[in-house]
């Protein structure tokens, strides 16, 4: 009797984490458009719409609004660091062209996040 | 010196899961961790199951997992690991037969499916098929690969994706079908193009890391995909 036993695991590196933050930025803006949808749905009631931007205009939301930022941020430049590896040869950069994404990522994220955060006061 | 080694053991007929055994052994920088594990059979625990066989890196048969990576045991040396205690275990994803030996039939199923032999419908020539020193070199890398199944056994995407062809039998559709001697490259491009082919693979880069070969497979998995999006089939 031959039972099926094996195991799923593997020391992580450069492109396998790359890998996994894409996934999960990916999750997050999935559920970041169904909290989107549900909140414009709102607008059939414009007094519950206006009950629910005034309760998106708390402190949480706007530190998550940042964390989305982000989250767009690396999910679309990553995305060219993939299109790069699959069409134009970049696969024997990868580890290079991820610390690109992280540098370039910072830049724009801090370019975004400083007027966000001065038009808040 | 005196070296740990952590293997895992398991017999599927008397045990539930796989437990770790250790050993330690006299080893030198340079001995390579087959020599240590042939050194463990031989004279610790005959019970201890492994493949081997050419024990130069060329017969693919020693792959395993070592301190979490997937490898030629014949080809790591003891002073390539960082110190402490080596763990030892089966390639991942493959059912496990005894102790490090897996069950590799997935893995050659999907090596088929590609049909891994010339194929050229052409007359045959009186002599050898002859080729530019340039044709060769687009094939040259691609190759080199040694059927060790350290590659697909690291990749996620077969993990998930049972009927996933896996970054292996992929390098191999390669291989054939940017031969200019091979005459069937729309065939193999149908093969490749299914929904368990190429486009599984999502640039994780684990068959490259794994690859003891450092065959750039991810590589060659791109030019498949671009010859997909550029040719009409």
């Amino acid at each position: 009797m031959k039972k099926n036993v094996y195991e799923l695991k593997y020391r992580y590196h450069t492109g396998s984490v790359a890998w996994v933050l894409h996934r999960l930025s990916g999750l997050a803006l999935i559920l970041y458009l169904v909290l989107h949808i549900w909140v414009i749905s709102n607008l059939n009631n414009p007094a519950g719409f206006n009950k629910v931007m005034a309760f998106l205009n708390e402190p949480l939301f706007k530190l998550l609004e940042l964390g989305l930022w982000g989250v767009i941020i690396y999910h679309a430049i990553n995305g060219l660091r993939v299109i790069l590896v699959d069409f134009f040869g970049g696969s024997k950069n990868q580890k290079k062209l991820f610390w690109g994404v992280v540098v370039v990522g910072i830049v724009v994220f801090i370019a975004g996040a400083v007027p966000f955060i001065g038009n808040l006061k | 010196m005196k070296v740990t080694f952590k293997i895992q053991r398991f017999i599927p007929e008397n045990d539930t899961k796989p437990s770790f055994k250790e050993y330690v052994v006299e080893a030198q920088p340079n001995t390579t961790i087959l020599d240590c594990l042939n050194d463990i059979r031989w004279h610790y625990d005959e019970t201890l199951s492994f493949r081997r066989s050419c024990g130069h890196a060329i017969c693919g048969s020693c792959a395993m997992n070592i301190n979490g990576k997937n490898g030629l045991a014949c080809q790591t040396h003891v002073q390539d690991l960082k110190s402490g205690a080596i763990t030892v275990k089966p390639l991942p994803s493959f059912p496990i037969i005894k102790d490090l030996v897996v069950d590799l039939d997935k893995f050659y199923e999907k090596f088929n499916k590609i049909k891994p032999y010339l194929i050229n419908d052409g007359p045959v020539p009186e002599k050898e098929r002859l080729q530019s020193p340039e044709q060769q070199k687009l094939i040259e890398e691609s190759t080199t690969c040694i059927l060790c199944a350290a590659c697909t056994s690291s990749c996620p995407s077969f993990w998930a994706d049972d009927d996933y062809l896996g970054p292996s039998a992929l390098l191999k559709a390669y291989r054939y079908i940017f031969d200019t001697r091979d005459t069937s490259a729309e065939e193999r491009l149908s093969v490749v193009n299914d929904k368990h082919g190429v486009f599984r693979c999502h640039t994780i880069f684990n068959c490259n890391e794994a690859c003891p070969k450092d065959i750039n497979i991810t590589n060659h998995i791109a030019k498949l995909k671009t010859a997909l999006v550029t040719t009409k089939l």
